[in-house]
């Protein structure tokens, strides 16, 4: 049904879309800001716990550095002995558990002039501390790593991490610090001062920091080399540098430059070691231009907000189901009343009038609605019935109308030609009644052999009395015809019995001739009638006007009565207003003018062609506009004198 | 329709105005009476306002004219114009009663 349909479809689509909109963007606001949230706190924590790396290792290898750099200041003393130089280096070995050897190395002949090389360097072997002395045509160490580069930069160097093959095969980097001396005044390079540091209590405390599920850290050198990485192949193997350029990932090239050159950032970007979308945090430490890397899932961080987000949508879509549910079945039940009040008036508007309507408690529209409908049910089968009876009231009356109708056109002479045997004159007449009954009339009757009465009539009203009118004036007309055959003394006689007791002024215009066949001498009669037309050889034109007046209003009128001769060949005709006051769609009237047109001056025509002409002529002027009056033509065309 | 009236001399001038058929006959032919039941026993009608006049406005005047009669009252017409000077002399009116071309003859 139409209606549920549209109000029922209507209004929970409405509630439901803007349900879905406002749900929608609650769960990807709150998914957005938790997922900020845990991504600020992922931030954080990396850095906290970054920090706090940096604090351990800080904390491990600066009371080293303080002890190199102290003796490096020790050293710049030239008194010092070559046996005391060693016993340093020595010292410094047995004091400090993390320092695996140290070699005080000097320019060459920097220490006895003779010497090229003095670098007394103490190491630990099975827990013991020994000495040698480095430098030999096979180990010039003035151009190593670590004697070269403090030389050069003038500062403290931590050499680039490896494998000591000698001393036990650990993790090992040298800390180098150059020191001076005065010479003239002018502080000169003398040597360096080293030590070799264990890395591997670093490796293992790196590889044990761990990031939510799967993350991990990585220990980058000053040039990129990984010190360590889960990954144990790239471990002093390789370098960020050379990963980024093996897999093609300028944006790991970027980061590595950034980081050996004291740069920190949070960034999203994906695993290079399982592809897996992560977050990447780097610090640089404060030894060695060492970095701290942190690397840990995405989906791990987010986990907990995902899982948080998958049920905050189930229970949306169950609320929003549950919704669903509850607005169709609070729409239905709004609407139930309307749906059975829309049932009713279809089922009335088949026609059903008895239909029963559904009655309402609720004083709401919907209760006002019903009980307007109930009440218009009511009011039209009420009004149905009165227009029943009315209509068939009306039938009555119209049917008895119309015979009326009936009978006074049979009382009119309807039958032509009505004296065929005689050959003296040719007469034709046509009444197109209006719709509604009117009171035009026209009568021919022999009075005697020899004369002839014709005549037109038009009762000034419509409707039953006009029709009554027109009867009697009719009877009335050849009843006094035939006692005194003049046409003023007929007219005054209907005239006084019309106007007796007619108390409405009810009027007929009349128009009477009497034609004897013997002479064509006519004698006429108007009261108030439109003057005929008379076509003859001089032409066509109205017969003068008497201007007497209209009869049946008032008694005692005097009328007259005057004579026109006919010759054979002549033409009258007698016509009411319906003719000339015909009216079409512009209210335009057919006038007296287009009549004396249309007949023109054609003698040798029968009567019924000329009226069947003038007829035609008023229907196609009118052009379809409604006929408000009786159009009424009689023609009489005398032939000839009668012989006798 | 519209009606004017005036008094002049022992004349009531009633001027109409408009067309007069079926539809406005009967209230011509009450504003023609009621002058006669205020008492007025001459009445003049200046229809120069009235430029149609069909079958029912003749058979308001003859009324009112009957009326007239038995109050032993006179109406006259004046300033016919056009198609309603036409039917009045068709239907024989100019017989019925008197008509004149101006007020002032009508009231003289």
């Amino acid at each position: 049904m139409a209606i549920r349909n549209s109000i029922t479809v209507k209004a929970v689509s409405l509630f439901l879309l803007l349900s879905l909109v406002i749900v929608t963007v609650v769960h990807f606001y709150s998914f957005s800001v938790s997922r900020k949230i845990v991504v600020d706190l992922a931030e954080k924590n990396s850095r906290a716990i970054a920090g706090n790396v940096s604090y351990r290792i800080t904390s491990k290898f600066k009371p080293i550095e303080t002890v190199v750099l102290n003796l490096a200041i020790a050293l710049e003393n030239p008194h010092l002995s070559a046996e005391a130089i060693t016993n340093l280096s020595k010292m410094i070995v047995t004091r400090n558990e993390n320092i695996f050897g140290s070699a005080v190395a000097f320019e060459p002949y920097g220490m006895f002039s003779d010497q090229l090389y003095f670098s007394p360097y103490s190491f630990k072997k099975d827990g013991v501390a020994l000495t040698k002395n480095l430098g030999s045509v096979d180990y010039r160490y003035f151009h190593l790593d670590w004697y070269q580069l403090p030389k050069q930069l003038g500062k403290p160097v931590w050499t680039e991490p490896y494998f000591d093959t000698g001393g036990g095969d650990i993790l090992m980097s040298t800390f180098s610090v150059p020191f001076y001396r005065e010479v003239e005044g002018v502080k000169v390079f003398a040597g360096v001062v080293t030590a070799d540091i264990s890395l591997v209590g670093l490796q293992d405390y790196v590889s044990e920091i761990r990031l939510y599920d799967s993350g991990y850290a990585a220990l980058l050198s000053g040039n990129g080399l990984f010190l360590y990485h889960p990954n144990g192949e790239l471990v002093l193997n390789e370098t960020i540098f050379s990963v980024a350029e093996r897999i093609e990932d300028s944006e790991l090239w970027e980061i590595g430059r950034d980081a050996i050159t004291g740069g920190s950032d949070f960034i999203e970007r994906i695993s290079f070691r399982d592809g897996r979308q992560s977050f990447m945090y780097y610090r640089p430490l404060e030894i060695g231009g060492w970095s701290v890397f942190f690397l840990f899932p995405k989906e791990e961080v987010l986990k907990e907000i995902t899982t948080m987000a998958r049920r905050t949508l189930g229970i949306n879509i169950i609320g929003f189901i549950a919704l669903a549910l509850a607005i169709i079945g609070l729409t239905k039940r709004f609407t139930r009343p309307l749906i059975n009040l829309s049932q009713s008036a279809n089922k009335i508007s088949e026609g059903n009038l008895d239909t029963v309507i559904p009655t309402l408690e609720s004083t709401d529209e919907l209760g006002q609605l019903t009980v307007a409908f109930s009440e218009m049910q009511r009011s039209l089968k009420h009004h149905i019935k009165e227009l029943t009876d009315t209509t068939a009231h009306r039938e009555r009356i119209e049917s008895e109308l119309r015979i009326a109708r009936n009978i006074q056109m049979s009382i009119l002479p309807k039958l032509f030609p009505p004296f065929p045997e005689r050959k003296e004159f040719d007469i034709y007449a046509m009444i197109r009644p209006a719709r509604e009954i009117g009171g035009d009339l026209y009568d021919f009757f022999f009075i005697d052999k020899h004369r002839f009465c014709f005549l037109i009539g038009d009762v000034s009203d419509k409707g039953v009395p006009a029709a009554f009118f027109m009867a009697v004036t009719k009877t009335l007309l050849k009843v006094m015809a035939e006692q005194e055959p003049d046409p003023g003394a007929i007219l005054m006689r209907v005239n006084d019995d019309l106007a007796e007791g007619n108390e409405s002024c009810m009027f007929v215009t009349l128009f009477i001739g009497i034609l004897d066949l013997r002479t064509g001498s006519t004698l006429v009669g108007n009261a108030g009638h439109n003057p005929p037309v008379l076509l003859n050889r001089d032409g066509v034109d109205f017969l003068p006007c008497l201007n007497e007046p209209l009869a049946g209003a008032i008694g005692d009128l005097t009328y007259t009565t005057s004579t026109i001769e006919l010759v054979p060949g002549d033409t009258l005709i007698l016509y009411t207003d319906g003719v000339t006051e015909a009216m079409d769609n512009e209210k335009n009237l057919y006038s007296d003018e287009r009549l004396i047109e249309q007949i023109g001056t054609e003698l040798d025509r029968h009567p019924e062609q000329i009226v069947g002409d003038i007829e035609q002529s008023v229907h196609d002027f009118a052009a379809g506009a409604e006929q408000s009056d009786d159009i009424t033509v009689l023609c009489l065309r005398f032939n000839e004198t009668s012989h006798e | 329709m519209e009606f004017v009236h005036k008094q002049q001399g022992q004349y009531h001038v009633l001027g109409a105005t408009g067309r007069l058929d079926v539809a406005t006959a009967s209230h011509f032919e009450k504003e023609i009476t009621a002058c006669f039941a205020e008492g007025q026993t001459n009445v003049v009608i200046d229809m120069s306002g009235v430029e149609y006049i069909s079958s029912a406005g003749l058979r308001g005047i003859l009324v009112a004219a009957k009326g007239a009669k038995a109050r032993s009252g006179e109406i006259r017409f004046c300033c016919l114009s056009g198609m309603v000077s036409e039917i009045f002399k068709i239907s024989g009116f100019g017989k019925m009663f008197e008509i004149f071309d101006s007020i002032e003859d009508a009231v003289s």
